[in-house]
């Protein structure tokens, strides 16, 4: 397995505050990779810079053998990286199908043509049944609870087809039929060949779902490995406690 | 559908009003109301579908003025009608100058893009006053004097100002019904995250921007011809720029009719106080209070508000829907 | 070179004017996220009190100060409370900058019909004096305002960072959640900020009114110079936007002295067009928001 994302010697500072320092990590391809750590360890930071919506102070961020480091956002999208966001942003005004219509990614000679076509109708409906949202595909998604609007989300981004997704604490806010759906679509993506990379907060689920686990603290990662050691490891125990 | 009948509907009553032996006053108040409602539906096109609030409209509409102006400066006409067929180059002039202001201020948020907007107004105006060679500075710009007859002088503008209606709306209606009203609605709804997915933002909005303020230039070379005379604190006046904004806001942003009903309103409204009060002092003070009365009760603009309050009616009649349930998948 | 440093000093002079103008724009910014486009207006109204304090009481300019602040300070307070309070958040950005605009325009409206149109300017005995330093000179009126605007942004800065107004205020600035997570009241400080805006805007219009001739419509040229000042120094930044200041006047007069005067009314839009061009968020943005 080679790895489909590395970032190198990555480095932001807020103000005084060195949120990120010198990070060096990397996900390996195929892999569901969780990033944990205490607040403060700049695990969003280091999220919202691979995904190009902040850019570093120094170091490199390389994706599928190119270096996209400061690339912005919608480029990255392009080239097969996705995230979502921990709030579940979707397009409220918009239907559940064109949520999806309107993340398939289209060229400028597209624009003119209808605003949903037959195509994309099936595409989205696809997925769609996939997600269990065929029924909402008509109502806007300002309707949507909470669940249903991170399930949308999800959904989304996959329309591009892409080949690395970042996931933004996807079980923040919702409850454990939730959880569970989510962690089987994970996988469920995963074995069809996309790479995760999930920063989360509960354990539980990282430990169940991801493997390796990277552990931040104070902007670097002190630890990498299996979820079993993860555990155990006196760094991150120190890291978590405090020492 | 309903909405492809009403559309001929309302322009077959466009088409035959006129024909009805109106009095001038009232052919002179329609042109007026058609001129802001081709320019509220292109103004609708980027503050209301982009959700980019432009305040320098009005600087557009006395681009197109003076582009006119310059266009037949010292000439006569003959039939009457060869103002009208330059036109669209006028409405070219205007999209080529918004294509880079666009382009400059619609890259970062819309804040930048309103300051730009409104700062351009300005420029524009000064301007005007300043540029003696092209615009006859305070003195004014004369155009020739068309020979259309006297009993049916309104006419012509008021067919030109429905065809441009017809187009305003047409691409309205377009926009809404294609992938770029799509973006235009990702857009303004969540732009962060429309770019983050790939959305073409600053395409659409830059298109959006250039051809409303295209529309709106040619409006302006509507009015040159019209009055025959233009001074520049009339061309380039904010006044307009605030009126079809509130215009636009009164009927319903991103609607296709909201802001014909808007200009039908407030620019009858207006015409038939000119003939009471007169002085624009009173305009401004009116137009801003009634603007700022709507922000404040009536943000979504009528035909939103109508719509929501039909649907919730009817919502209460029908049996209760079933309860929402998480969707296990 | 006479003309060019004569304009350098002017324009550092006026430069001054426009830091008080703009910081009061950038206070409100950064408290409410909104761009206050009747800032302009808000000078000019208090040029007019000024001038009305002047023509009915001989009341001197600047003494008029305190009594044009506290006025126009409870102006302030009341369109935030009535106009953009009851805005919805999600509305707020998108419509606080046409509520703004249409205050604006409701001020200039207010101000023609009470002063009619004719162009009025503060004439103090004082307001054609002026020294001559190495064969340069300076107009006095200019020196008093640029001292003027100097200890009110002294007092600015006292107050922003040593009463606990201050505090209240720069914690809902670089933080709105925790501040009022620590009791702040966000609603107050938005109203007693916007308050302050307009007072700051009410100081600087008595010196506008003794500087230039003005009318109801001057507040466009003057929010248009504002907002490319606000750009420049970095929407959020009050240092940068008094920095903006002195760089954008300096241009103008700088232009106005060796080019000519009509040109140096464009100066401040090219400016604006060349950082929108080269540097977006001004020389000391903060982070726009949106994003993350």
């Amino acid at each position: 397995m080679s790895a489909i994302l590395t970032v190198d010697g990555l480095t932001k500072t807020f103000g005084g505050v060195r949120a990120v320092d010198s990070c060096t990590l990397a996900v390996q391809e195929g892999s569901i990779t969780g990033l944990i750590g205490p607040n403060g360890s700049g695990k969003t930071t280091v999220f919202n810079i691979i995904t190009g919506y902040l850019r570093a102070d120094a170091g490199a961020v390389r994706f599928a053998g190119r270096d996209v480091t400061g690339h912005d956002t919608g480029r990255l999208y392009r080239h097969g990286l996705s995230r979502t966001f921990q709030q579940a942003r979707v397009f409220p005004p918009l239907t559940v199908l064109e949520n999806l219509v309107a993340a398939g990614g289209y060229s400028w000679w597209q624009l003119f043509r209808r605003r949903i076509t037959p195509a994309d109708r099936t595409r989205a409906e696809r997925l769609l049944d996939e997600f269990g949202l065929a029924a909402m595909a008509d109502v806007p998604a300002a309707e949507l609870s909470y669940g249903q609007r991170k399930l949308l989300e999800f959904a989304a981004v996959l329309m591009s087809e892409p080949r690395l997704v970042l996931l933004d604490e996807p079980t923040a806010g919702v409850n454990g039929v939730m959880v569970d759906t989510m962690e089987r679509h994970v996988r469920a993506r995963n074995a069809a060949g996309i790479t995760f990379l999930i920063v989360e907060h509960d354990m539980t689920f990282v430990m169940r779902l991801c493997d390796p686990i990277v552990v931040l603290d104070a902007g670097r990662p002190i630890f990498s490995g299996p979820p079993a050691e993860v555990q155990s490891n006196d760094l991150v125990l120190d890291a978590y406690l405090g020492s | 559908m309903k909405s492809l009948v009403r559309g001929p509907v309302f322009f077959g009553l466009l088409i035959v009003l006129p024909l009805f032996g109106l009095q001038h006053w009232v052919l002179n108040m329609l042109v007026f109301v058609l001129m802001f409602a081709v320019m509220s539906s292109a103004w609708n096109l980027v503050g209301g579908l982009a959700g980019y609030p432009s305040l320098g409209h009005a600087a557009f509409f006395g681009i197109g003025a003076y582009a006119l102006g310059s266009l037949f400066k010292g000439q006569t006409v003959s039939s009457g009608y060869e103002p009208f067929l330059w036109l669209p180059v006028v409405g070219l002039i205007g999209a080529l100058i918004g294509w880079p202001i666009a382009v400059i201020s619609m890259r970062t948020r819309a804040d930048v893009f309103a300051i730009v907007t409104i700062t351009f107004l300005f420029v524009v105006q000064t301007l005007a006053f300043n540029l003696h060679g092209i615009t006859g500075g305070a003195q004014g710009l004369a155009l020739p004097i068309p020979p259309f007859p006297a009993a049916t002088f309104e006419q012509p503008y008021y067919y030109v100002l429905v065809l441009l209606l017809s187009v305003a709306m047409g691409l309205t209606f377009g926009a809404a019904r294609s992938k770029v009203g799509l973006a235009l609605s990702a857009v303004r709804a969540d732009e962060d995250k429309a770019r983050g997915i790939g959305v073409p933002t600053t395409g659409v909005k830059v298109l959006a921007f250039s051809v409303s303020v295209g529309l709106t230039a040619m409006v302006g070379g509507v009015w040159a011809y019209y009055q025959s005379f233009i001074y520049p604190q009339f061309a380039v006046d904010p006044l307009i720029t605030i009126a079809i904004v509130l215009m636009t806001f009164l009927g319903g942003r991103a609607t296709l009719w909201g802001p014909i009903l808007g200009a039908g309103i407030l620019e009858t409204g207006q015409q038939y106080l000119a003939y009471e009060l007169g002085g624009s002092q009173f305009y401004l003070i009116a137009y801003a209070m009634i603007f700022l009365l709507i922000m404040l009760f009536l943000p979504r603009g009528i035909l939103p508000t109508l719509v929501e309050r039909l649907r919730r009616r009817r919502s209460s009649a029908a049996p209760a829907p079933a309860p929402r349930m998480e969707t296990a998948a | 070179m006479h003309a060019l440093i004569q304009g350098v000093i002017l324009g550092i002079l006026t430069g001054g004017v426009y830091a008080l103008m703009a910081s009061g724009q950038t206070l409100i910014f950064g408290i409410m996220k909104v761009i206050n486009l009747a800032q302009g207006a808000m000078v000019i109204l208090g040029a007019y009190l000024a001038y009305q304090l002047f023509t009915s009481f001989g009341i001197d300019p600047f003494l008029a100060i305190p009594i044009t602040t506290v006025v126009m300070f409870w102006l302030g307070v009341a369109v935030q409370v009535v106009f953009l309070r009851p805005l919805r958040s999600e509305d707020r950005s998108e419509l606080s900058l046409l509520i703004t605009f249409a205050v604006a325009l409701l001020l200039e409206g207010i101000m023609s019909v009470t002063w009619n149109t004719t162009h009025r300017s503060i004439n103090t005995s004082y307001a054609n004096g002026s020294w001559t330093v190495l064969g340069y000179q300076i107009t006095l009126v200019r020196l008093w305002a640029f001292v003027l605007s100097l200890g009110a942004l002294g007092l600015l800065f006292l107050l922003l960072n040593r009463t606990k107004f201050g505090r209240a205020v720069r914690a809902t600035v670089q933080n709105p959640d925790s501040a009022r997570l620590l009791g702040v009241e966000a609603q107050r400080v938005s109203a007693l900020g916007f308050g302050l805006g307009a007072a700051t805007a009410a100081a600087a219009g008595s010196v506008y009114g003794l500087l230039y001739p003005f009318n109801s419509g001057s507040h466009y040229d003057l929010i248009s110079r504002l907002l490319s000042i606000v750009v420049l120094g970095g929407i959020g930044s009050v240092g940068g936007a008094m920095i903006a200041a002195v760089i954008v006047s300096t241009s103008s007069a700088i232009v106005a002295s060796t080019v000519s005067p009509a040109w140096s009314e464009m100066t401040f839009f090219v400016i604006l067009i060349l950082v929108l061009l080269i540097r977006p968020q001004g020389l000391f943005g903060t982070v726009g928001r949106g994003s993350i």
